[in-house]
């Protein structure tokens, strides 16, 4: 196991709560999701910036 | 707290191990008032909407009566979810989550017993003057100055409260459930002196409009979310009894929460004389609510993924799960429906009221349900007085919220298809009436299991069985109620 992987799968607890947490990751089909968005956030806005496009 | 108070939560036998507060991390019978409080009024306010929806199929229903016309319930409905309802459950749950989480008690921890009488007193005259027709004009910002300058008051003692508390904190650590709890206090705190003091008296015209766009948008995205975000994030993994599936991915959707919804609110006002661009950036960042939502939801469901046994075994973990189904649903049905297209075809329909309660009701409500399911009986420290009432309590509500989401969405892209192909309006109304009788009987089913569920509550703290607590067991002791 990689570093990386190691410090994905670190738990924290947290006290008195003791609610645990993972650091985790963000999961390949999400950044894909993030980065789609931003591409149609930049066309949309440039596009439809007045009513003329 | 007062000898009244005090008996009132004590039932007619002695209390067990409800013991003085001091020394305690939180306030047991405080928090027990406020899921008290709360529960009544989430019966109280959704049964206003289910009379105030029989007026669309009988439209003379207590129609003869002024303080029992539609104009002046249905804003008893709605501040009575928002500011009733569900903010008087999560002011009781910040009791419990921000001490739990920061390891110090609340700062001015008597504030909280001065703070819930202001509350609750300051609701009950604001649904009085509501029906006596004072009203300030503002869509969720109804309440009469007389009303709001308490709740203003609340807001910002809660504010401190809740940041000082976290500034004192012994645990090193922030808890993605403090960053939303806090930050929904400042905000709201902001916005409703926003929409309460100054949207009703200094902006006339279109302008008035379109801040009341963004007011009408902060109560929901800046108080209703994170506020329901902070309560959800805290119980699930303690429902779940796994770990948060991902701290990144919490990140992630705060700040993207904090970066796009204040742009959101102008969506109520596309095809508006409000300029274009403002439009276009309302239907941006709506759209790019989707980051956030999706984010909470992969992080809720891998949390799930491997305890779905805890889930079969706990009614805070099925509440939190349905809601987080409806958040989906809700916030995409909300995201696509700004987009012009889907403007032209569901504005001025029931397609909007339908977004409305899966986001406020299915969501967000239910998640306050999942939270007070989880603190009572821990609280009261007596096991839940029925597990059949529970079960009606959750089945009835999805049912009946199912049904009335899916027929309220049906509706609204009937009517709007209908008003498009150039029917007559008031011929695309009568076509509704079967829709509608479906939305006052799945809103009655609603609130016969909101009053099952909260009953259930009430005499779990009144007369469940007595947890036995261990000896030498600390003063804020929390016992593990069994659910099945």
């Amino acid at each position: 196991m990689s570093d990386k992987d190691t410090h994905s799968e670190s738990i924290s607890r947290y006290e008195p709560s003791g609610i645990e947490e993972r650091h985790g990751i963000i999961p390949l089909w999400l950044a894909i999701v993030y980065a789609v968005m931003f591409v149609w956030m930049v066309w949309y806005t440039i596009a439809f910036w007045t009513d003329k496009g | 707290m007062s000898t009244a108070a005090n008996t009132m939560f004590e039932g007619g036998r002695a209390a067990p191990a409800v013991a003085s507060t001091t020394g305690e991390l939180f306030d047991r019978e405080l928090i027990l008032k406020y899921m008290a409080a709360g529960a009544f009024w989430l019966v109280f306010a959704p049964t206003i909407g289910a009379i105030v929806s029989i007026k669309f199929n009988y439209y003379d229903f207590l129609g003869h009566v002024s303080w029992l016309t539609w104009g002046r319930l249905r804003p008893v409905h709605v501040m009575g979810v928002v500011f009733g309802g569900f903010s008087t459950a999560v002011i009781g749950l910040t009791y419990f989550i921000v001490p739990r989480l920061c390891g110090v008690p609340m700062y001015k921890p008597r504030w909280g017993h001065h703070i819930f009488w202001m509350w609750n007193i300051a609701l009950i005259v604001g649904f009085v003057s509501l029906m006596l027709g004072y009203n300030s004009g503002i869509e969720a910002g109804e309440f009469p100055i007389w009303v709001s300058i308490p709740v203003e008051i609340v807001l910002c003692m809660l504010s401190i409260q809740v940041v000082v508390t976290i500034k004192r904190r012994t645990e090193p650590r922030i808890y993605v459930s403090l960053w939303y709890m806090s930050s929904a206090y400042i905000w709201t705190a902001m916005n409703y002196a926003f929409g309460h003091f100054i949207l009703p008296f200094y902006m006339p015209g279109v302008n008035n409009a379109a801040m009341h766009g963004l007011y009408i948008h902060y109560v929901v995205g800046l108080w209703i979310t994170p506020a329901g975000l902070a309560v959800a994030y805290y119980f699930l993994p303690l429902a779940a009894k796994r770990p948060l599936y991902s701290h990144k991915l919490s990140l992630v959707g705060f700040w993207s929460l904090a970066f796009f919804y204040p742009f959101v609110g102008t969506h109520h006002y596309i095809y508006s004389p409000i300029p274009y661009w403002t439009q276009t950036i309302a239907i941006v960042a709506s759209m790019m609510l989707i980051i956030p939502v999706w984010t909470v939801i992969q992080n809720f469901y891998g949390t799930f993924v491997g305890g779905w046994k805890n889930f079969q075994d706990s009614y805070p973990a099925k509440f939190i799960v349905i809601g987080a189904l409806y958040y989906l649903l809700g916030c995409f049905q909300g995201s696509t429906e700004a987009l012009r297209e889907m403007q032209r075809l569901t504005h001025f329909t029931d397609f909007v009221i339908g977004h409305s309660h899966l986001t406020v009701f299915g969501t967000f409500v239910i998640w306050a349900t999942a939270g007070m399911y989880w603190v009572t009986p821990r609280l009261a420290r007596r096991e839940l007085y029925s597990k059949n009432l529970a079960q009606w309590h959750y089945w009835l509500t999805v049912a009946g919220f199912s049904v009335m989401a899916g027929d309220l969405t049906l509706q609204g892209m009937l009517q709007g298809t209908m008003l498009q192909a150039g029917t007559d309006f008031v011929e695309s109304m009568v076509a509704m009436k079967p829709y509608w009788i479906i939305r006052s009987l799945a809103g009655i089913t609603m609130d016969v299991g909101a009053a099952l569920g909260f009953w259930n509550l009430y005499m779990t703290i009144q007369h469940g069985k007595a947890i036995p607590v261990p000896a030498g067991a600390p003063a804020d002791y929390l016992p593990e109620p069994k659910w099945s």
